[in-house]
């Protein structure tokens, strides 16, 4: 078949299949999705002319970006972990133009549909409060209670410096004992995961946590036998005193499969 | 289409992973920022570049504001109950008593004046029609009571080059074209309905 002007495929997985088959019109704007198999792997696409999605309107947006969430999840349950594929990616040109994609990138996508093999994503935030936090941090610290003890019989203006120097030094020791928990929390899951990343950013707060210090963000690659037990240590963490986890999952390994342009 | 869930977890769990409010943000993030993408050459588009993915990602930065507003939980909501809505059961228009054998995607051929195309749905084989019905926007693209439909055969059609079989499907006069995937497993449905309606049809 030669490539016809115009033709497009929007790719939302691919997965571990070796026969054509249809998952019926459940992509994108109703889209028919289907499989487009190159050896023992497929494409999950959607036949569409070779145009981006755009749109001005959010609802409209978010409601494709669901509904490619939804394709991946048909596509999870169906055929096991999946490589997901970032929304709006779009093949220019036919079934053919995607199975020579898969064919030159065969050792690649095989490679790392087999890293993720019965395995999901899962995200794991540790928050702080940091009122409660930093309560227990002057209690232990005889330096600390000394000043702040000394403060309250301070003439006004002395007091005022005295209390900087105080907050000053609670907020660096509550920076270090955050860090170290951090450091000790991911510790602790990196013996349980697959694979571990730090994330630098979070984009999302639940309004549950609001107002909270943000201890650690990690996403986490985790094999479906190990759930339970990273659940558990999870469980141990939410309980101490001031700390309370958010545990979200499971996604596709959106974070851990990288395409690097050949 | 039954509920959609994911690798349930084994046994009992003492944190659950959630997945309660179908993590919009969550999912935004991921399809926007991460995930494969494309070798260059290939890709014609690629998130962020094009508006739509402009105009999430200022969505998610408003998020903070939103919250602050309750916004989100109203909009969460609504996402939610959009979600939830694909998962659940389609509610093909049945009569009363008449229950479904077999269902599985296809298509009809459709041909009226200058539009021709095959149009796609859910076949249902029930104990009284054979129906192609589509959910989205709701229509009954094609029914024939059992009693009604005439000889049915399979044949090799040629289009843009490729040999495809389709279900010819004698009903009224005419012929409806019917494809499915598995186009033995549909005749042989259908034929055994219409022996006997009240027959449970096995899938392999």
């Amino acid at each position: 078949m030669s490539e016809t002007a115009g033709e497009g495929r929007y790719i939302y997985s691919v997965v571990k299949a070796d026969i054509e088959s249809n998952l019926g019109d459940v992509g994108i704007e109703n889209s028919n999705v289907y499989l487009v198999p190159n050896r023992d792997i497929a494409a999950v696409v959607h036949s569409c002319v070779a145009e981006p999605y755009t749109t001005h309107d959010d609802e409209k947006a978010k409601e494709w970006v669901l509904e490619h969430s939804y394709v991946i999840d048909c596509a999870t349950n169906r055929f096991g972990t999946v490589l997901p594929i970032s929304f709006d990616v779009i093949v220019a040109g036919d079934d053919d133009v995607v199975k020579d994609w898969l064919e030159d990138n065969y050792d690649f996508l095989k490679d790392e549909l087999e890293r993720v093999k019965d395995k999901a994503e899962y995200s794991v935030l540790i928050f702080c409060d940091e009122g409660q936090m930093a309560d227990r941090i002057v209690s232990g610290n005889p330096e600390l209670l000394k000043l702040k003890e000394n403060i309250e019989t301070m003439p006004k203006g002395t007091a005022y410096l005295y209390r900087r120097k105080f907050e000053l030094k609670t907020k660096k020791e509550l920076s270090e004992q955050v860090f170290k928990l951090a450091k000790d929390f991911s510790a602790e899951i990196r013996e349980l995961v697959d694979s571990i990343k730090i994330e630098k950013k979070v984009s999302l707060v639940p309004e549950k946590y609001r107002g909270k210090m943000l201890v650690a963000a990690l996403t986490c690659l985790v094999h479906h036998d190990r759930v339970e037990v990273l659940g558990n240590l999870l469980e141990e963490i939410d309980k101490r005193e001031g700390l309370s986890v958010r545990f979200t999952g499971p996604w596709a390994p959106f974070s851990f499969v990288q395409l690097k342009d050949t | 289409m039954g509920a959609v869930q994911l690798r349930p977890a084994q046994g009992y769990l003492k944190m659950k992973p959630e997945r309660d409010d179908y993590g919009l943000v969550d999912i935004l993030d991921r399809l926007l920022n991460k995930g494969v993408i494309l070798n260059a050459d290939l890709i014609i588009t690629v998130a962020g570049i094009p508006l739509v993915g402009l105009s999430l990602k200022a969505a998610l930065a408003s998020i903070e504001t939103m919250l602050d507003y309750g916004m989100l939980e109203a909009w969460d909501r609504e996402t939610r109950e959009w979600y939830k809505k694909q998962f659940e059961e389609s509610n093909v228009p049945l009569m009363r008593d008449e229950m479904a054998r077999y269902t599985t995607f296809g298509y009809i051929w459709y041909s009226q004046g200058m539009i021709s195309s095959w149009r796609p749905g859910f076949w249902y084989i029930t104990n009284k029609r054979l129906l192609l019905w589509r959910r989205m926007p709701y229509d009954t693209l094609f029914e024939a009571p059992l009693e009604n439909i005439g000889k049915i055969s399979v044949r090799k059609m040629n289009e843009f080059g490729w040999e495809r079989e389709e279900i010819n499907l004698q009903f009224q006069d005419e012929i409806a074209r019917i494809r499915v995937s598995n186009l033995v497993e549909f005749e042989g449905a259908i034929r055994k309905a219409m022996r006997d309606p009240e027959i449970e049809i096995a899938r392999s």
